[in-house]
């Protein structure tokens, strides 16, 4: 129940997106979508009064506490008349990432009401970035794993439905299909670290677990949990934050409009994984082992990222990438304990990469703009790494950056190619049960349509 | 009109007068407008009576039917049905609302009053011998569908399965009400036998390959009315729950889980819309028959949840690929069809049904995968993450058929002078239906609490007949007491409970004592206290403690029995 100032205005911050996805939604549902007219203006002011609500109370409470506070709303009367426990973690991390989310959320808010002028997705577009914002602000403030997975799973389809936003083409569809697909995996990896967490400590109270140094041996984890759990968490992380070796889905999320890239594989969505896991340093503290596994994928990431990214062809993957290495350096910083330096980098390189997407697509015009000034072509940046390797390793880092290191070609042959064969043969002894020939069936559908493309 | 008898026959009038009117010669759209004012009063009485506590209580009782064991309710109305009635009648509201116009027949529409009715009758029953007609007059009613030749080879299959499953089931109730009734091993085979009948009927992996060869190349419609109200878990709770030993209950167990997996795999592959979900449903069912057979308070809770869930979420989702085909013809889900501009409501509906049954956040689907896996892994610390596996596969397989059927195209594969939009009273149907599936899951309170109410209800029954076998967690009422909610027992255990802690011993945490394992905030949100019991020792005790020392009471004042 609502007790401070503190919980009504982390109540109004959370509270106004979720407003604003009930209304469009609803107004969807129902066959009526709202019109640019109303829908614009509704989308800035409740951005804007989430923002200003979750900065406010980022004052209060560096005003009257210093340490982490849970706000729970909802269900704790004693008559028992409440509804869905939402549990709030209260601390000056969590409510500085929470206001950064709905002031960029904000921004590009702003933008895309231009951007997408006359689109006719344009009411779709703001359902789903509602559906965005909500889930980023329980992702940020969430004080129970429940809490953390309903927003886990809120910015996982909104960014999926997003990449698929030009669904009149088939590749955005099949590209938001596989994006989907690492993002189940990741989101089972989740749900699954959760329930383990709830058996194995008897609690999910992310206060207890992640609230502090040493929280994670107060609920009793022994090393063993504890490392299984930290690493379930890195898998979720993984396929969030496109970290090795799910890094595969990043380039074909592009497909969708660029504010809505922006927002997730620039600023917000891709350092849900990295908040996460910067949350968790307590428990990876208690499981060195997990933390030298997020160390190595943060590292490799950053790694692979740097050099796919010398090789993109068009402007938003070379920044998709841009943005991985930063994010694997993030995650590399995180395992090493460097915690307030991972959450400025991570700040910074938001807020950075936020900026370069968005004005990605007048980089022509302002190259243009450029040359005209100063009369000539910009001199030639960068290679110095280049001209440290041979020219043979050199080729054939490059022939493996191009193909972006094999990763789909190596998930299709050893998962989901026995995976379908599989299926396809159980469906077709299901066929024979019924007394119809065997046979091989048919391919799925995005791949079929993949070839077209 | 306090009179349950009353409710239960304004029930039972309004699908048999549509039937009946069926036969008037009325014009197929006058029939169609009848029968879904019809459903819509049987939802509002279901509803009324599903709030009313005082006609929640109800029963007539008979040993005529019944075994050993004590008097079999011939007729009543409990926590588990009560909720069921409106169940029941919703399904045939969205059967009779949106069925296309050229799938209308008048026999189609006299079918779907007559299974609601057999499913209307089993619901407020637990009667073995009942239940075993009902089941063959549900039969019955699905395989009539399938008369014309067209249908004939499905019509034989499901024939064979649900035959045999009606053959198991008619040996195990023989075999209960005759010798098993003196003798325990007798008793265990009739159980065994029943669990068969359940297990096909439900199409649980050995027993499923009737399910997506009836769905893909028999008539949808009927399946869908068939398969949704689920009266194999409606047998499961009320037949073998309370009977059968911990060993047959986790086999069942094992089987769902396994069973969930492999539905939600398969409907992955699957190259017609159809098929996929004839896989979606054996996988929905399956999570539904794990959390019944989990023997766990928590999966039994979160089973009960799924069940309505999932049957109004796949029959909401089967319904709008019926509404698909009516308009495109044959689905296939190897190419994009497109036409999402053309019918966003519908792909709304498709989208917003399939992720209720993936268990997405903010629909009832949640909240009851919530308490499932919690219950799966507490039963199976391992193989509990099924459930995990199972709904991940789900959610790819339904994105997947939303972006085939509506997506990946400009123009959709229909011809342009085509109407593809939806009927006014389609697409309120579906917004309902959508509404009612968000609105649960963003206020589940009070279908929760009744559900848990439900569960504590069946583990009492079976910890009474199996004491030996009682879930972890959960004590029987005192000995004596014999399990009957008669007057004179059903006072003493009130008064006794006065004096000692309350029955249940699944607690909740209070400020300042660390909670018991393994439970989550939903469970913790959705408790309710006693009203009128302190907390002793800072613990309370779960939410049907109030139900628990008050129901028999209740039960007994307004009995008419």
């Amino acid at each position: 129940m609502m007790t401070s100032p503190l919980a009504g205005l982390v109540l109004a911050g959370i509270g106004a997106p979720l407003v604003l996805l009930v209304v469009l939604g609803g107004a969807s549902v129902l066959n009526r979508p709202l019109g640019e007219r109303w829908t614009g203006p509704l989308a800035a002011s409740m951005l804007t009064l989430s923002c200003a609500a979750l900065l406010a109370a980022l004052v209060v409470h560096g005003a009257t506490s210093a340490g982490a506070r849970l706000l729970s709303y909802g269900a704790r009367s004693g008559g028992g008349d409440g509804g869905i426990a939402l549990e709030l973690l209260v601390d000056p991390l969590s409510l500085a990432f929470a206001a950064l989310s709905a002031a960029i959320a904000g921004v590009v808010s702003a933008f895309s009401n231009r951007y997408l002028h006359r689109e006719p997705g344009y009411s779709r577009y703001f359902v789903l970035l509602a559906m965005f914002v909500t889930g980023m602000l329980f992702v940020a403030l969430a004080g129970n794993v429940e809490v953390l997975f309903i927003g886990w799973e809120f910015v996982g389809l909104s960014s999926a439905l997003l990449v698929a936003f030009f669904h009149e083409r088939p590749a955005p569809v099949s590209n938001a299909l596989r994006v989907f697909s690492v993002y189940r995996i990741s989101d089972a990896a989740m749900l699954s670290a959760a329930v383990l967490l709830r058996h194995a400590a008897g609690t999910d109270s992310l206060a207890l677990l992640f609230g502090g140094a040493g929280a994670a041996s107060a609920v009793a984890l022994t090393q063993g949990n504890a490392t299984l759990i930290a690493v379930l968490l890195i898998v979720a992380v993984a396929g969030k934050s496109a970290l090795l070796p799910f890094s595969g889905w990043l380039p074909r999320a592009m497909e969708g409009p660029t504010p809505s890239s922006a927002v997730y594989y620039g600023s917000l969505s891709i350092h849900a994984g990295c908040f996460l896991l910067l949350r968790s340093a307590p428990l990876l503290a208690h499981a060195p082992a997990a933390a030298l596994l997020a160390g190595a994928l943060g590292g490799a990431t950053a790694v692979f990222a740097g050099l796919t990214t010398r090789v993109q062809s068009d402007v938003k993957s070379s920044l998709a990438y841009a943005s991985l290495t930063q994010v694997g350096l993030i995650i590399a910083e995180i395992a090493c304990g460097w915690t307030t330096l991972a959450f400025v980098h991570m700040v910074g390189h938001a807020c950075f990469r936020l900026l370069q997407f968005l004005s990605a697509p007048n980089v022509l015009h302002d190259l243009h703009g450029m040359e005209d000034a100063i009369g000539d072509r910009p001199a030639r940046s960068g290679g110095l790494l280049e001209t440290l390797a041979p020219e043979s390793v050199r080729r054939r880092l490059f022939l493996a950056v191009l193909e972006r290191g094999f990763l789909d070609s190596i998930l299709e042959r050893a998962v989901v190619q026995p995976f379908e064969r599989t299926a396809r043969r159980l469906t077709s002894l299901d066929r024979w049960l019924c007394g119809a020939p065997m046979s091989a069936g048919q391919p799925m559908a995005f791949e079929a349509e993949s070839r077209d493309d | 009109m306090t009179d349950p008898r009353a409710w239960i026959g304004l029930l039972i009038a309004l699908p048999l007068a549509s039937a009946v009117a069926s036969y008037l010669p009325l014009t197929l759209d006058r029939l169609r407008r009848l029968m879904v004012i019809s459903a819509a009063a049987m939802l509002a009485a279901a509803l009324v009576v599903a709030v009313s506590p005082p006609l929640r209580a109800f029963s007539v009782r008979t040993d005529v039917l019944g075994w050993a064991s004590g008097a079999e309710a011939l007729v009543r109305i409990d926590a588990l049905s009560a909720v069921l009635l409106p169940f029941a009648a919703g399904l045939w509201l969205l059967t009779v609302a949106v069925t296309p116009r050229a799938a209308l027949d008048r026999a189609q529409l006299r079918r779907t009053a007559v299974a609601t009715l057999v499913t209307l009758a089993a619901f407020l029953t637990e009667s073995a011998v009942a239940l075993l007609v009902l089941w063959l007059a549900s039969i019955w009613t699905f395989l009539s569908a399938l008369g014309d030749p067209s249908h004939r080879h499905q019509r034989r299959i499901a024939a064979a399965y649900l035959g045999f499953s009606t053959l198991l089931f008619a040996l195990g109730v023989v075999l209960l009400i005759g010798p098993g009734a003196r003798s325990a091993r007798l008793e265990a085979l009739g159980v065994w036998l029943l669990a068969g009948a359940a297990l096909v009927r439900k199409g649980i992996v050995p027993f499923h390959a009737w399910v997506p060869e009836v769905f893909d190349h028999g008539r949808l419609g009927p399946a869908i009315l068939f398969s949704a109200p689920q009266l194999g878990a409606y047998v499961t709770v009320v037949l073998i729950v309370p009977h059968a030993s911990a060993g047959l209950l986790r086999l069942i167990a094992l089987l769902a889980l396994g069973t969930a997996v492999y539905g939600a795999a398969l409907a992955l592959v699957q190259a017609s819309a159809r098929r996929a979900c004839g896989y979606l449903f054996i996988s929905q069912s399956a999570l539904v028959m794990a959390g019944l057979d989990c023997t766990s308070e928590r999966a039994l809770t979160g089973g009960l949840v799924l069940w309505l869930s999932a049957g109004l979420a796949f029959a909401g989702l089967a319904r709008c690929v019926l509404v698909l085909e009516a308009r495109r013809g044959r689905l296939d889900l190897t190419t994009f069809h497109g036409g999402y501009a053309r019918m966003p409501v519908l792909a709304i509906s498709f989208l917003a049904m399939g992720l209720a049954c993936t268990g997405f956040p903010g629909t009832l689907g949640f909240v009851g995968q919530e308490l499932l896996v919690d219950g799966a892994v507490e039963a199976f610390p391992v193989l509990g993450f099924a459930v995990v596996l199972a709904s991940a596969l789900t959610g790819l397989a339904v994105l997947r058929m939303y972006f085939s059927l509506f997506c990946g195209r400009a123009e959709t594969l229909a011809h342009a002078g085509l109407r593809l939009g939806l009927a006014r009273r389609e697409a309120w149907t579906f917004a309902a239906l959508v509404f009612a599936l968000v609105g649960f899951g963003v206020l589940p309170h009070p279908l929760v609490d009744s559900r848990i109410a439900a569960s504590d209800d069946i583990l009492r029954a079976r910890s009474l007949r199996l004491p030996a076998e009682a879930t972890p967690g959960f004590r029987p009422p005192p000995a004596g007491d014999g399990g009957q909610t008669e007057a004179g027992s059903a006072g003493a255990r009130d008064r006794e409970l006065d004096g000692r802690q309350p029955v249940m011993t699944h607690q909740r945490r209070t400020e300042g004592v660390e909670a018991p394992r393994g439970q989550s905030a939903t469970m913790r949100a959705l408790r309710v206290a006693p009203p009128d019991r302190p907390a002793r020792n800072g613990w309370r005790p779960a939410m049907p403690a109030r139900r628990l020392w008050h129901d028999p009471d209740s039960r007994l004042s307004s009995r008419h029995g």
